[in-house]
């Protein structure tokens, strides 16, 4: 068979279908094929969570509109002030883009370490943040301990939340909707991201800890807000511990040892690969390994 | 819908649902059997193939969003009957496995090789983390992957 030759070919066997794949080339383009759908469609970015729907036996939606080769959904700005990343940035991408920027040191990792070179390859920063269902995802707690807020946009125009407040309304987001970028506030931090897969790849984490730090002219902690993923089904921040470290210097152990005394504040959630008691457990380890990483950055 | 797949070079039309698997499209239609569909999840990496030259998992590509990319499968990683070059070394090493999930490995190793052409064991470890063998070790294949690497 020559390149140039087209041969037709037998269609596959029948699959759970979705009966179109709109690929956009700019937002507006997005937007109207989404907004036309209504809930018979919605956004298609890395894909490596919709194309596992039918191993949960989920039924694909009839159209999907994918916004992966969208250029300004694609790009990572760094500001002065913000660092605003596009939401079909790979987790690949986002950790080569923030290498070099010591306050994301938790992002980074976080992005860096998920999963596997080739899923990092291919799954966004936005699909992250806008599965419901996810509990185990890596960038939600790093971008929680950073302070992110997240853009959403329709046709009538885009808004800006917290992110604490997108995680609350992201399932109901409407129709025609999607998430266009993350922006992240810069600022002196030491930050660290600590995760346990069962594995060392290719697991999904039983527990995170993302931790961002400031710390004063006499070594004390001025500001801390630390947040935990995969525990509970959706990731949050642990503020009684946050209160508890400030205006102390910021040491591994005694972290760990206020950890323990606060983990009552998780429920955890079963799962088949932990049960809901190991995954609070393995909390107060996991904030000292946080804390001893984000000292020595 | 039709699709326009170039596969190994050849430009294939295929009427698979949009968002078909790639590795479906390439093993009922094509007939390419080398992707292996295991855990369907892109964590095993036995469905690995190169899309634009980068190793990505057929069974998380929906067909249509390969439609105009360049597809390559572990079935045209020789040319002209020669084997490349870390298909020769692993072969050279007694490093071969059966056709479970090895074709994913030789796929990810030859990605390996043209972007990280001073790899080292570590690395070559890191570029396989995503290819999961159940049945036996990784030695022989990171070490035919360091003499592929030594022969230029």
């Amino acid at each position: 068979m020559t390149p140039s030759s087209l041969t037709q070919i037998a269609p596959a066997a029948a699959h759970d279908a979705a009966s179109s794949i709109h690929v956009a080339t700019s937002l507006a383009s997005a937007l109207d094929a989404l907004s036309e759908y209504g809930a018979a469609g919605a956004p298609f970015a890395g894909g490596t969570w919709i194309m596992r729907s039918p191993i949960r036996h989920e039924p694909l939606r009839a159209h999907y509109v994918a916004i992966g080769r969208i250029a300004e959904l694609g790009a990572v700005r760094i500001g002065a002030d913000v660092v605003e990343i596009g939401a079909v940035v790979t987790h690949a991408a986002l950790a080569g883009a923030l290498a070099d920027l010591p306050e994301f040191n938790v992002l980074a990792a976080a992005a860096g370490r998920s999963a596997n070179p080739a899923i990092r390859a291919m799954a966004t920063i936005g699909g992250n943040l806008a599965t419901p269902d996810f509990a185990s995802a890596d960038c939600i707690p790093a971008l929680l301990c950073l302070g992110a807020e997240i853009e959403v946009a329709g046709r009538d125009g885009r808004e800006r939340m917290k992110l604490e407040h997108f995680l609350q309304i992201r399932s109901t987001l409407a129709p025609g909707r999607v998430v266009t970028q993350i922006i992240v506030p810069r600022s002196e931090r030491k930050t660290a991201h600590a995760r346990l897969p069962l594995r060392k790849a290719g697991d999904y984490p039983v527990a995170i800890v993302s931790l961002s730090v400031s710390i004063d002219a006499t070594g004390r902690v001025q500001a801390a807000r630390i947040a935990v993923g995969s525990v509970e089904p959706v990731a949050r921040r642990w503020e009684r511990l946050e209160a508890a470290l400030i205006g102390r210097p910021l040491d591994a152990e005694g972290a760990a040892r206020t950890a323990a005394e606060l983990a009552e504040d998780f429920v955890g959630r079963d799962g088949v690969d932990a049960p809901a008691w190991y995954r609070v457990s393995v909390l107060p380890g996991l904030v000292r390994r946080a804390a001893a990483a984000a000292l020595g950055a | 819908m039709a699709l326009s797949l170039t596969v190994n070079g050849d430009r294939l039309a295929s009427t698979a649902d949009p968002a078909t698997p790639l590795v479906d499209v390439l093993r009922e239609e094509l007939h390419l059997t080398g992707a292996k569909p295991v855990c369907r999840e892109g964590f095993c990496g036995a469905c690995m193939v190169l899309i634009d030259g980068k190793p990505t998992p057929s069974c998380l590509t929906p067909a249509a969003l390969a439609d105009g990319c360049e597809i390559r499968t572990v079935e045209g990683l020789a040319t002209h009957g020669q084997l490349n070059r870390i298909q020769a070394a692993l072969e050279a090493s007694d490093a071969v496995q059966c056709g479970m999930c090895f074709p994913g490995m030789v796929v990810s190793l030859t990605h390996l090789l043209a972007i990280r052409p001073d790899a080292t064991r570590e690395d070559i470890r890191a570029a396989l983390t995503g290819n999961i063998c159940r049945c036996t070790g990784y030695e022989r294949i990171i070490e035919a992957t360091l003499l592929a690497l030594a022969t230029k």
